[in-house]
């Protein structure tokens, strides 16, 4: 065991989007900001964060200090949380979305993106949106992640973006090979491709926002007792095999596939850094049943870092004072850590 | 008065003869029942000289009555005479894998005639068991065969997680095209029928979904939620099983450690094995449901370990834990029960 000096903070602050104001973002936020010198082992104190969003809203939850330059925001956080405007066309209600307001919702992460872009902050953390509200307010992608993926093209024209989700919790890191499609779907549009693209963004990101020199990855059997040299289903041997061994000529410390039922213990878990599964719930249910309220959700292989809470809206107990803030609070901290981690990585 | 439990050794060439010698010196295990070796005499003593145990063996016919005033310190042993006793540890005996075969008939023998409650198993091994002249995969078919049952399901348990399958071990694809409405509604009731007849006065029962989000009222998916899962759950539910669903998967086995249910039916392998292998490896125990005649077999959740067998190094918590469930779910006097209508 090393002896460990307190980090220093990522070299500019964070930025938090505003999200649904409607949803629990704001409670959690306000929550997250009033627990801002309480450190966690190995974390220090949160990192300082500036959030994009609608003054009289905010203010209605703590007390705020409005930025002209977000470069002030580290000096204020302790006094304030530090604001950017970006004002709402009308006053929120709790737990009813408005999509008039869906073109702050929109201009909020825009802007995080571009003040990323530009170097004014670190990272981006993203508070929930709902996809209904703003698809009413002529908001076209699929969802938070396709949308960054689209801005990271506008800001960096020549950094590849394929948005690779990974979630994460002191004690697992996991990423889905395929996420929210039919389990059907998801085992028949499994390919050796899509597993390679997404083990070689994982790693490729692991080394340089987790500090990770060589990065140990475990990949899932698809099936029962890893297909059981074929006797339960054959995608086993003949997709997932192969990549592992092109993975590992490449230089990866890739494994697999191995039975996913013994995967996810303590002791299997100090084996590998992240475990890729094949299909969504092969590793949601191992996180969440691990850690249900401290998980992160981190978007790899954009050009930015972005995390967010693992969690949605919630309208149904939005301002009930209800909503744990324990995911931002992880989230917050993560993004920190990778934003300092490739600060002095340099990569 | 608690129950008599029997304990088949398995292959005694592996480690089955070990972990009992050890469960029998367990305070644990005396507290929770009356244990019952079905097994060879001369194997237990062999592994109770390994393993320091203090008891003494009295060998019995399998119809000789059994006395409630039991000595903890008379360990009480079954034994159909086919003297295994001095086969080599970690090697593939015919002669064991046929006895051990014999240890599970016999055990079913006993507790159709009510002798057992239920029956823990240690572990067999496939190879000496087919070159024993047995072919059967492994124990859940041979209790099918030996009850004549054709419609059971895997339910595993840990202290604070009990899941039960639609399906086990068959590849995804097929385990979807096997999951149909009467399949859900036969799991849910064997759910139910387990654990009211061990004295659970209405189990909560909630089944999750086959997709993501549980599908997500069709946004991920084929409807299979809908098509496969909502009648059997609806049918139970007409029937006055208390049952809910379908539920995400990455949410309803928290919800059922937190104590919100009883029971989870899970809809393939990996769903219901990952998260109670991911609390308990070692705490994980396999249990057959549904057999004919309402017979619970539960068993370790490890393999021969010939490798080991013979050491004294290996760990019995298993045993002790599939021991605790045998107890737990061995139907209890005045428990049996009828849902609001019969099926």
């Amino acid at each position: 065991m090393t002896i460990s000096r307190p980090p220093a903070p990522p070299p500019t602050p964070l930025v938090v989007t505003m999200g649904d104001p409607a949803g629990v973002g704001g409670e959690i936020l306000a929550k997250v900001w009033r627990r801002r010198e309480e450190g966690r082992p190995g974390d220090g104190p949160i990192p300082p964060f500036f959030v994009v969003g609608d003054p009289d809203w905010l203010s209605s939850l703590c007390p705020i200090h409005l930025l002209d330059d977000p470069t002030q925001a580290p000096s204020v956080f302790s006094r304030a949380l530090p604001v950017l405007p970006e004002r709402l066309a009308n006053p929120v209600r709790l737990g009813q979305g408005d999509p008039e307001n869906g073109a702050a919702i929109i201009r909020s992460i825009e802007r995080a993106v571009a003040l990323t872009a530009a170097g004014v902050a670190s990272g981006v953390v993203t508070l929930p949106i709902n996809k209904h509200v703003l698809q009413s307010a002529g908001f076209a992608h699929p969802g938070h992640t396709e949308f960054l993926g689209e801005l990271a093209a506008r800001h960096w024209a020549d950094a590849p973006h394929e948005p690779v989700m990974m979630l994460a919790c002191p004690r697992l890191r996991v990423v889905p090979v395929t996420v929210h499609m039919a389990l059907r779907r998801a085992v028949e549009t499994l390919s050796i491709d899509r597993i390679l693209t997404v083990a070689r963004i994982t790693e490729a990101a692991l080394r340089r926002d987790f500090g990770l020199a060589a990065p140990r990855l475990a990949l899932a059997g698809l099936n029962p007792h890893a297909g059981e040299e074929g006797r339960m289903g054959s995608e086993d041997a003949t997709l997932i095999a192969p990549a592992v061994a092109t993975l590992r000529d490449e230089g990866i410390d890739a494994r697999g596939p191995l039975p996913a039922d013994t995967l996810f213990h303590a002791e299997a878990r100090e084996r590998y850094d992240v475990a890729l599964g094949m299909y969504h719930d092969q590793v949601l249910i191992p996180i969440k049943t691990l850690d249900f309220h401290g998980g992160v959700n981190v978007t790899l292989g954009l050009p930015f870092i972005r995390t967010s809470p693992d969690h949605g809206t919630a309208f149904d107990i939005a301002g009930r004072g209800m909503a744990r803030e324990d995911s931002l609070l992880a989230s917050l901290h993560l993004a920190g850590s990778m934003a300092r981690t490739r600060a002095e990585s340099g990569i | 008065m608690k129950p008599f439990i029997g304990i088949t050794m398995g292959d005694v060439c592996g480690v089955g003869p070990e972990i009992i010698a050890k469960s029998l010196m367990d305070g644990a295990v005396h507290a929770l029942c009356h244990p019952v070796v079905i097994g060879d005499t001369g194997a237990l003593e062999r592994a109770r000289d390994l393993v320091g145990a203090p008891f003494t063996v009295r060998t019995l016919a399998s119809d000789a009555p059994l006395d409630d005033a039991a000595d903890p310190r008379v360990a009480l042993c079954v034994d159909p005479g086919l003297s295994v006793g001095a086969l080599p540890y970690g090697e593939v005996r015919p002669e064991a894998g046929h006895a051990a075969y014999e240890f599970i008939r016999i055990a079913v023998d006993m507790a159709q005639s009510g002798q057992i409650s239920a029956i823990a198993t240690a572990p067999l091994n496939k190879e000496a068991l087919h070159a024993g002249g047995h072919l059967f995969p492994g124990h859940t078919e041979i209790l099918a065969d030996l009850t004549g049952t054709t419609d059971y399901s895997m339910m595993l348990a840990t202290p604070k997680l009990k899941v039960i399958h639609l399906t086990t071990h068959v590849g995804m694809l097929e385990a979807v095209r096997r999951i149909t409405p009467e399949r859900t509604h036969r799991v849910i009731r064997l759910a139910w029928e387990v654990l009211t007849r061990s004295g659970m006065a209405s189990p909560r029962i909630a089944v999750c979904g086959i997709n993501p989000h549980a599908g997500e009222h069709g946004l991920f998916g084929e409807g299979e939620e809908e098509l496969k899962l909502a009648p059997g759950i609806a049918k139970a539910k007409a029937e006055g099983i208390d049952v809910s669903g379908p539920w995400p998967g990455d949410t309803v086995f928290f919800r059922a450690m937190r104590g919100d249910f009883d029971v989870v039916v899970a809809c393939y392998h990996d769903q219901g094995h990952i998260p109670v292998k991911l609390m308990s490896i070692d705490e994980g125990v396999n249990i057959t449901v549904g057999l004919n005649g309402g017979l619970i077999r539960t068993s370790v959740d490890h393999g021969t370990a010939f490798d080991i067998a013979g050491k004294n190094i290996v760990r019995h918590e298993s045993l002790i834990a599939a021991i605790r469930f045998a107890t737990e779910l061995a139907p209890k006097e005045g428990a049996t029960k009828r849902p609001r209508t019969s099926p």
